[in-house]
């Protein structure tokens, strides 16, 4: 009888932990600017390094890393954002996130300049991207974050990581 | 209560008694008077429908009521196996099947569903209806035939109701203080002595008379209900000393046979059945298995003699010393090597679940990844001892790997023997008279493997079935048999298994093919095409060639579908026709989809892996031959000419080759050789297939990666795949290129 009772709570709790989590987002630099990333599909932060080179691939993906184990392909954010390649520096860093790909939920790495921090924006505090104009693609940006230092792209990671998406580039780099 | 997993035991265990019942349905067709094979149906049936009955599944209940007591009457012999009857059956087979995975999905049977399960049910009905006035059948009689056949080689021995005591005093009994008489007079406490003779026939001469020795023995018949352990113990006193044998009276065997099928299932040695079922005392099996241990020691020491003089076996020892009659020992046999093959097919499976053994051979892949790091390591300190124990380490994890791979490897045969009942009903479909052989089918291939490769194997026996096989009085004109031939063979071939699907048709018939083909567009109307081009032709998507669209095939998606899923395997599949002869489909997999043996090879930093199965040999490349082999793209390889691929080239790695030398991997795929040009070998490895994922699935060249000992990743070549990419560049015949890029944009477009 108890329990039925404290699972309701823990219930409700975990809603408030979600709505909580949702609000939050991990900033990270690309050149000169900054992106944002919902926490929620952030599994980890690792250096940069070991990625092997996958042949015949369209520039954007830098390969596949070893993560305990497991074979993740990374990808290069700023060649699928932007089709400008980022050196690699210290700083440097793959994002493991976690994107929903028909349904089955998959790792990817992304390779970052440098990882910020982890920030709240709250939903009054983010605007709609603009429609044309900014230099990422349109329906890769899911918002403008309104920060203290000013806009953060918030970025649509299924979108932007969409297999079927990224199958159909390289599927026209295969063909052509 | 939870009965979800019970729930799953009935179905999966109601399928596989379905399949048995198929199969021996089947079976039955061909030899109507084998009773085991109506009992095994009778069985499933009933097991069927006792589990269902527990769980309160009455629609099953109900229906396989019916079939199970038309069974009966089957088995009773008041019904003949006619092929109706067998077909009626095998329907009934679907239905039970149908209505079981309604239960199982939890919904209603459609419309037609329940139409076909109430004609089956008055068919059912009728067939119970006029049941009585048909005579005995045939089975029946071959039931009772080995009972009586036992009951009457023993009738010799024992010609009446009696039993028959046979015993030969020992000498010294009467100075161990006993009297002969004494026992027959005992013995008269537990029955009638019918007759007594005395055999005096061992007394010798006066002179030699020991007055003290005791030289008689008895031939008695006795009338009495003791049982043979009761009758022996009378004479427990002198049992050493005397040769006592008893025959049970002839109604006493037929008792011991029964008794004897009676037994339960356990597993039991053949005296002890004997003793079980009251036809051999405790005490005479002793006896019998001391003679027997004698005689195979005396058979060993004669050894060298003769290999062939095995002992003799307990049940001869037994007939021979006349404990028991040789009827009552065969049936004991007869029952011993059911038993034992029941045991044997019951230890012979163990249900675990797939998951479970999935974890398990990923753990061992990590395993052997892990252990290739070790022997890295070990190899790099060059430290003799750990040298040593890594070597030990590697080896048992390879053989941990093969046997946890072995788990998953299941026989082909039964995947095969479905075919028995798709191909009978499709020839009478056809109106074909069609047989199906099978061999092969004790071929140990992948769980994953036999699971996908049902339906292409289907549409492919089915195409064969339906467009390659001519109707009857074609046939006979062209002086083949009526009787078609449609083979199934599977078997292992150079690290894959080759499945072949075959049949004694007409062969392709090329000229139409080739018209159909322009037809349909699929090709230019000039192309030139070689008949291996043309007969490749019937993969491409969207052609068929009937001209009338039967409900079998004919829709033109079944060979497309069919190479594609055979891809999806890692397979390959090729055609071989000549007109008039037949055509047999050849079907190439990799024996597993989880872990190769891997043949390591460098351009510069990175590094890829060949599986080792495909490699014929490796030579190096420099010097002039290297300049030649550069020039020309093709090797001298002792006078055989070698295509070479210089995967550096292939895969546009951004690096200078090396000055002096590379190398190149001579491999082979099919009756395709080729050399792929690296700049290092790296040796073998054990290699962990792990799948690239979605993103890289259009990749052509690269099956799959694999993690290095040292952490780093590798890619595993696929060279099926990168001949074909190197060949389709040399291709001219324009039809050809077409349809490949057809394909490569309909395998990419997402699902």
């Amino acid at each position: 009888m108890n329990g039925r009772h404290s699972l309701a709570l823990t219930v409700v709790d975990d809603d408030d932990v979600a709505a909580d989590q949702q609000q939050q987002y991990l900033t990270f630099r690309l050149g000169e600017e900054s992106y944002a990333l919902g926490l929620l599909s952030v599994k980890e932060i690792i250096e940069y390094g070991g990625v092997t080179q996958v042949p015949m691939m369209p520039g954007f993906v830098r390969g596949v890393i070893n993560l305990r184990g497991r074979v993740v392909p990374v990808i290069d954010l700023a060649n699928r954002l932007r089709a400008e390649s980022a050196s690699v520096t210290r700083r440097t860093c793959i994002v493991i996130v976690e994107v929903a790909n028909d349904g089955e939920a998959q790792d990817m790495g992304i390779i970052v300049d440098a990882v910020s921090q982890v920030v709240d924006i709250p939903p009054q505090s983010v605007e709609p991207g603009p429609s044309f104009g900014a230099k990422v693609r349109a329906d890769f940006i899911a918002g403008m974050g309104k920060l203290d230092e000013g806009f953060v792209i918030m970025l649509d990671i299924d979108r932007v990581l969409a297999g079927e998406d990224m199958a159909a580039v390289n599927d026209m780099k295969a063909a052509g | 209560m939870n009965l979800e997993p019970a729930l799953e035991a009935f179905f999966a265990e109601a399928d596989e008694l379905l399949t048995r019942m198929e199969e021996s349905l089947l079976q039955l067709e061909s030899e109507p008077d084998n009773d085991e094979l109506i009992n095994d149906i009778f069985r499933a049936a009933h097991t069927i429908k006792g589990t269902a009955g527990v769980f309160g599944f009455d629609d099953v209940v109900h229906f396989t009521h019916e079939v199970e007591s038309v069974l009966d009457r089957v088995r009773d012999g008041q019904m003949q196996v006619s092929n109706d009857v067998i077909g009626l059956l095998l329907r009934n087979k679907d239905h039970i099947g149908a209505l079981v995975r309604a239960v199982a999905e939890k919904r209603e049977l459609d419309a037609a569903q329940r139409a076909e399960g109430e004609a089956q049910m008055a068919a059912l009905l009728a067939l119970l209806g006029k049941q009585p006035d048909k005579p005995a059948a045939t089975a029946v009689v071959a039931a009772s035939a080995d009972v009586s056949r036992s009951e009457s080689a023993v009738s010799d021995s024992c010609a009446n109701e009696n039993w028959h005591l046979s015993i030969r005093f020992g000498a010294d009994v009467l100075r161990g203080g006993m009297d002969p008489l004494s026992f027959i007079r005992y013995l008269c406490t537990l029955g009638e002595i019918v007759h007594l003779d005395t055999l005096f026939d061992a007394l010798p001469q006066w002179l030699q008379l020991d007055p003290e020795s005791c030289y008689l023995g008895f031939e008695i018949d006795f009338r009495s209900e003791a049982s043979k352990a009761e009758i022996e113990g009378v004479f427990e006193f002198v049992r050493d000393e005397c040769v006592l044998h008893i025959i049970p009276p002839r109604s006493q065997i037929s008792e011991y046979i029964s008794v004897l099928r009676a037994l339960p299932e356990d597993e039991l040695k053949l005296g002890e059945m004997l003793v079980l079922s009251g036809a051999l005392t405790r005490a005479e099996l002793d006896r019998g298995l001391s003679l027997q241990s004698e005689a195979a020691s005396a058979v060993s020491a004669e050894g060298d003699g003769g290999p062939s003089a095995a002992p003799p076996q307990l049940g001869e020892i037994l007939i021979e010393s006349g404990a028991v009659g040789a009827g009552v020992v065969d049936a004991a046999l007869v029952k011993q090597k059911q038993v034992k093959d029941t045991k044997a097919q019951e230890a012979r499976s163990l249900r675990i679940d797939a998951d479970k053994l999935d974890q398990l051979i990923e753990l061992v892949g990590e395993l052997v990844v892990a252990s290739a790091g070790v022997q890295n390591v070990a190899q790099m300190l060059a430290q003799a001892q750990l040298t040593e124990a890594s070597e030990v380490l590697t080896r048992l994890v390879e053989e941990v790997r093969d046997q946890a791979l072995s788990l998953r490897m299941v026989q082909i045969g039964a995947t095969f023997q479905r075919f028995q009942r798709v191909v009978r009903d499709v020839s009478r479909e056809l109106g074909k008279d069609i047989e199906l052989q099978i061999s092969g089918g004790e071929t140990d291939l992948d769980k994953t493997v036999v699971e996908r490769i049902g339906d292409p194997l289907m549409h492919l026996v089915r195409n064969s079935m339906d467009h390659g096989i001519e109707a009857t009085e074609v046939r006979l004109a062209a002086g083949k048999p009526a009787r078609a031939k449609v083979m199934l063979n599977a078997y292992h071939e150079a690290g894959s298994i080759v499945i072949d699907v075959a049949d004694d048709g007409g062969g392709l018939n090329r000229q139409k093919i080739l018209r159909k083909a322009i037809e349909r567009g699929l090709v230019a109307e000039d192309a030139q095409l070689s008949e291996r081009e043309i007969d490749r032709l019937i993969f491409a998507p969207g052609f068929s060639t009937a001209d009338q669209v039967s409900n079998l095939s004919g829709r033109g998606v079944g060979m497309d579908v069919v190479r594609r899923d055979i891809e999806a395997l890692r397979g390959t599949v090729d055609i071989d026709t000549e007109p008039g002869k037949g055509t047999r489909i050849r079907i190439r997999l990799p024996l597993t989809l989880a872990i190769i043996d891997g043949f390591r090879v460098g351009i510069d930093k990175a590094s890829f892996v060949l599986p080792v199965d495909m490699i014929v040999e490796c030579v190096e490349l420099a010097g002039s031959i290297r300049d030649a082999a550069r020039s020309r793209g093709y090797l001298d390889m002792r006078g055989e000419v070698l295509p070479l691929l210089w995967l550096r080239e292939v895969f546009d790695i951004d690096s200078p080759a090396p000055e002096r030398r590379e190398n190149v991997v001579v491999v082979h795929f099919g009756q395709t050789k080729a050399g792929i040009v690296v700049d290092q070998l790296m040796g073998e490895h054990q290699t962990v297939i792990r799948p690239l994922g979605k993103l890289f699935s259009a990749l052509r060249g690269v099956s799959g990666s694999t993690i290095l000992g040292s952490g780093e990743i590798a890619l595993i070549l696929d060279v099926a795949g990168l001949m074909k990419m190197a060949g389709s560049t040399g291709m001219t015949a324009a039809g050809i290129t077409e349809m490949q890029g057809q394909n490569s944009r309909e395998m990419s477009a997402p699902s």
